[in-house]
């Protein structure tokens, strides 16, 4: 609905969207950066490239709130890296099922993340924050930590298959 | 659903875009073959997206959301395609003339090819033919001239729109469906991935989409299609632009980047 209303320019529409998501994208941009300027071009960025093109998200193919996710990300790294963003990055679906980001229960399993990646070893934590808010490649984190490749990608893997079993298993 | 298990580490790393070399370029050509790897990419990029949403922090500071707006402001959307008043009259004019030079140049080279078997064959006749040849290719030169200036890389592109608009990505598909002649020019393309480029496809009134040529942008942006093996008598709906590997295609294997909107 919301996007509909974005499609066709009502400047109303892209304040709440704003007001729905604004505070994460900031704040995966900062843990990126950890620098509040660059952090707020980005989430500018991020929210202009919406509103330009509305159309590099497609709502039947995925999440909202994950594609923000994923291209804030992206951009931010982008920028610790001093990269030139690439094209094609923003064509990415992000399938989260169930789409839990705006229900109510949101509160209840953002708690379940948490308590999921605190219980991780922290090894295991390490490599996926590595990868993910620091932008390093596996032959990056296995350089850094001086352990092979193999245990990185196992790590990665099955840390990701933790946090999948957050929305899938009720409770 | 199956997953193919060698290719299972590396998913997950590149949905977290940690994967590189050699094993990233490996995945990406595999993913162009496998849907049961695509879409389990699609979740584990879901799984990824916990990891951001799980992130806290301070909220961004209200001049942000200032910025923003003040911004859009300034950037209303446009709901229609612009009025066609506020074109700029001389952007079709241009095209037309581009388009209008390549097409003269492949009619008078099949008139050359048909005049040049009526000299031989008609003797009686060969000084009038012979002047209407001398003629026929004298324009063939002239436009020949005329295509090859414009296509040569010091020719410049102009691209004129509205003030305060970012310079938008934008092509002209001039078809003709009788000859199943087809003149492509584009600006302003996004630079591509390496090993990539862009396809043209003729979506025809029914059935699937027909590969219409491949092309990259040079550094400016600019690309050109001319005449591309296309059946004739093919109706057009329109015409869609996709990123496809380099060698082509043969049909759509990602979402229309740009779509024709006929004039």
């Amino acid at each position: 609905m919301l996007l509909s209303a974005i499609r066709s320019g009502d400047e109303q529409a892209m304040a709440e969207l704003y007001g729905r998501y604004s505070g994460f994208v900031y704040a995966v941009a900062l843990r990126v950066l950890g620098d509040t300027g660059i952090a707020e071009d980005i989430l500018q960025e991020v929210f202009m490239k919406l509103w330009r093109n509305p159309e590099v998200f497609d709502e039947n193919r995925g999440s909202l709130a994950g594609w923000l996710a994923v291209i804030t990300r992206n951009r931010a790294i982008d920028a610790l890296r001093k990269r030139r963003p690439e094209s094609d990055i923003d064509d990415v679906v992000v399938s989260i099922e169930p789409d839990m980001v705006r229900g109510a229960d949101w509160g209840r399993t953002l708690e379940k993340i948490r308590t999921t990646l605190s219980g991780m070893p922290a090894v295991q934590r390490s490599a996926l924050e590595l990868a993910f808010f620091e932008g390093l490649t596996h032959t990056e984190i296995a350089d850094k930590t001086g352990e092979p490749l193999g245990t990185i990608k196992t790590r990665i893997r099955s840390g990701l298959t933790m946090l999948r079993k957050v929305l899938t298993t009720e409770g | 659903m199956s997953v193919h298990e060698q290719f299972a580490d590396d998913l997950s790393l590149y949905a977290m875009g940690a994967l590189a070399g050699e094993e990233r370029r490996a995945l990406e050509e595999h993913l162009k073959q496998c849907s049961a790897c695509r879409q389990e990419l699609d979740k584990l990029r879901g799984d990824v997206a916990l990891l951001a949403l799980s992130v806290s922090g301070p909220k961004p500071p209200e001049r942000s959301r200032e910025r923003l707006m003040a911004a859009i402001k300034k950037e209303p959307r446009r709901i229609e395609p612009a009025p066609a008043a506020r074109r700029p009259w001389w952007r079709p004019l241009e095209w037309a003339l581009a388009g209008a030079a390549v097409i003269v140049v492949m009619l008078l080279a099949r008139q050359n090819g048909d005049l040049q078997r009526t000299v031989s064959n008609l003797s009686a006749a060969i000084s009038g033919q012979q002047q209407q040849l001398a003629q026929a290719q004298q324009q063939l030169a002239q436009a020949q001239q005329l295509v090859t200036s414009l296509a040569s890389p010091d020719s410049e592109h102009f691209t004129l729109i509205a003030s305060n608009t970012p310079p938008q990505p934008q092509g002209k598909a001039i078809y003709s469906r009788k000859t199943g002649t087809l003149v492509f020019i584009a600006d302003n393309m996004p630079k591509l991935p390496p090993q990539k480029a862009y396809e043209l496809w003729l979506i025809p009134q029914s059935g699937a989409p027909i590969p219409a040529g491949v092309f990259k942008p040079d550094a400016r942006g600019s690309a050109t299609v001319v005449e591309p093996t296309l059946p004739s008598g093919v109706e057009a709906k329109t015409f869609a632009i996709t990123v496809e590997p380099e060698e082509g295609s043969p049909a759509p294997t990602s979402k229309p980047l740009m779509v024709g909107v006929q004039s």
